[in-house]
């Protein structure tokens, strides 16, 4: 259990995290979705007592994070998989997590064979590869049997296989009655594996909901339809003039937004116009993502919309 | 801060003093794991061995070859103690280096995050990398000063100025050299939480011990000795000589310096965005 009271961290006049209060529950997985920069980073450190607030609290499993006794054996975090001394081995790295609060050798054993690294245990963690070091972060945040996990973008860098493995790792962790909260910019990541969204841009929760209700609430508006007539121009004249907004698409079909397609096709209908093709495209979860949060960017348009994460959807 | 900010953050984090007792073992024991499961640790522990033995080798057989041209009085004060066991200042620099690196390592690769999310007491992580860097530096160069006096005395054998190691103030030179050097571990432990880059808090240590020998001559006789230099030379002598602390006088003047450095960091580390 996490929970935020107004928090907030300004660097100077920039308000990184700007008086967010929400509460991450037990038993789900848990979304942070944003866009890079939108204060995700930020707020995870905030709730590991590594930054300190400017205003606010946060509070995990009841308690201010530096208050804990013990605390890897109430939250695990997996924050950066890079930022590790690479000299020591995986084993040793584990090793002094498991000393500096009290857990036994033998659960160093257990975790690295649950990531699946027990094999390259003794080797040098400079040596490995970034999906290996997430593994090795995971394995760090499962090491004290935590009620509450954390991970920060914890897919970057994995291949398919690994994503998957995450992916029902974190449902497993939720359904053993876990907290776990997960942050990524990827909307369509988040879609597969979070039961519920907290959704942050420009530092502001803007969203606090479960991942069925913001996917509906957010398509619906905003459906797309594709439709090719005989007539095309008269069609989208005849659109047009019922308030629908009509984009021509090279092929000689167009995209309509503002009318269903059962109106589409009663507008047609009604003018005499033969329809070749009528298709919802809905809205992809992306896409209700960039909507959502294009007002609220930064950095707009140009970076938001472009294709590079479009495509992975 | 204005009237509408609501204030309650979060603890700072916990004093030293406010933590019990096991969870300061569990700290010590997780930063004593650090070091020694770090290979580098022990190439350091060697190579302080190797250049720490061979440079007093070679200051003592530099001082002997001009054992001829010295005057009767500079014979008199000739201490074939520390003249056996000037590898301390190298022992001083290397070991203090891997001080300062326990801290800078972990900055500089971002694992702070993880060492202050796993003991968020900050002020007692810096104080145990002080304690497990100055143990460790403790034996190693204990080990370097009594080969070093061993075939230093040697090679004094040739002039009839050796002395054994039961003579009045050897063993002391030897134990407050070693001393001397975990103190400048602590100090360098300081310096890594106050500058945070490698480079620059090793250099920082190295132009603080090494540096105190040149800039040093230009500072006036009383305060030159003050260098933590200086002073741990002072800690490896048996013969009072003009210029240098008494070897406990020595002692305290590094542990002012240690205790100021550690604090510092400390307060700097605690109260920073990790």
């Amino acid at each position: 259990m996490i929970e935020a009271q107004h928090l907030t961290k300004r660097y100077g006049t920039t308000v990184a995290v700007d008086e967010a209060s929400f509460a991450v529950r037990p038993g789900r997985v848990t979304g942070f979705l944003g866009p890079n920069g939108a204060g995700k980073s930020t707020t995870m450190r905030m709730i590991l007592g590594l930054d300190t607030p400017s205003s606010g609290s946060v509070l995990v499993n009841g308690k201010p994070y530096r208050e804990l006794t013990d605390p890897l054996r109430s939250v695990g975090a997996l924050l950066d998989a890079k930022a590790i001394v690479g000299g020591r081995s995986a084993a040793s790295h584990l090793a002094w997590l498991a000393d500096s609060n009290g857990i036994g050798r033998r659960r160093v054993t257990e975790v690295l064979e649950l990531v699946g690294l027990s094999d390259v245990a003794g080797k040098r963690v400079g040596t490995f590869s970034l999906g290996m070091n997430q593994r090795l972060g995971i394995a760090a945040a499962l090491l004290g049997d935590p009620e509450t996990l954390m991970f920060d973008e914890p897919i970057n860098g994995l291949d398919p296989d690994g994503i998957v493995w995450i992916r029902n790792l974190m449902k497993s962790l939720a359904a053993q009655g876990r907290t776990v909260f997960l942050s990524s910019h990827l909307m369509s990541e988040m879609a597969q594996t979070a039961d519920h969204l907290l959704v942050i841009a420009r530092g502001r929760i803007i969203a606090d909901a479960s991942t069925d209700e913001f996917v509906n609430r957010n398509s619906t508006p905003s459906v797309r339809v594709r439709v090719r007539a005989l007539q095309p121009a008269d069609l989208a004249a005849a659109l047009t003039r019922r308030g629908a907004l009509v984009e021509r698409c090279p092929d000689g079909a167009m995209i309509v937004t503002g009318l269903d397609s059962a109106a589409i096709g009663a507008v047609a209908s009604a003018d005499d116009i033969t329809l070749l093709e009528l298709a919802v495209r809905g809205t992809s979860l992306e896409e209700a993502f960039f909507e959502l949060t294009r007002d609220e960017t930064d950095y707009h348009a140009g970076q938001l919309s472009g294709t590079s994460e479009r495509s992975l959807t | 801060m204005s009237a509408t900010t609501r204030i309650r953050t979060p603890a700072r984090p916990a004093r030293a003093a406010s933590i019990s007792r096991t969870r300061k073992a569990r700290i010590l024991k997780a930063e004593w794991t650090k070091l020694r499961t770090l290979p580098s640790t022990w190439r350091t522990a060697a190579l302080t061995l190797a250049l720490g033995i061979g440079f007093s080798v070679a200051v003592a057989l530099s001082q002997i070859s001009q054992w001829h041209a010295m005057t009767a009085q500079q014979r008199q004060v000739f201490d074939p103690t520390s003249a056996s066991m000037s590898g301390v200042m190298i022992a001083a620099v290397v070991l203090g280096t891997l001080a300062v690196r326990t801290v800078t390592a972990e900055y500089s690769t971002g694992m702070i995050r993880s060492t202050f999310s796993a003991m968020p007491a900050r002020p007692f992580v810096l104080a145990a990398k002080a304690a497990t860097a100055a143990a460790f530096a403790f034996p190693v160069t204990l080990l370097a000063n009594l080969a070093g006096f061993e075939l230093g005395q040697r090679i004094f054998a040739g002039q009839h100025v050796a002395v054994t190691i039961g003579h009045p103030g050897v063993l002391r030179a030897m134990v407050f050299g070693a001393v001397a050097v975990s103190l400048v571990a602590v100090i360098g432990v300081g310096i890594g939480g106050l500058i945070r880059h490698t480079a620059g808090a090793a250099t920082t240590l190295a132009l603080i011990i090494i540096g105190g020998l040149t800039v040093g001559q230009f500072l006036p006789a009383g305060w030159r000795q003050y260098m933590p230099g200086i002073a741990t030379q002072a800690a490896v002598t048996v013969h009072r000589s003009a210029g240098l602390l008494r070897p406990g006088a020595a002692l305290v003047v590094l542990a002012v310096y240690a205790a100021i450095a550690l604090s510092a960091a400390s307060l700097r580390v605690a109260h920073r965005d990790a």
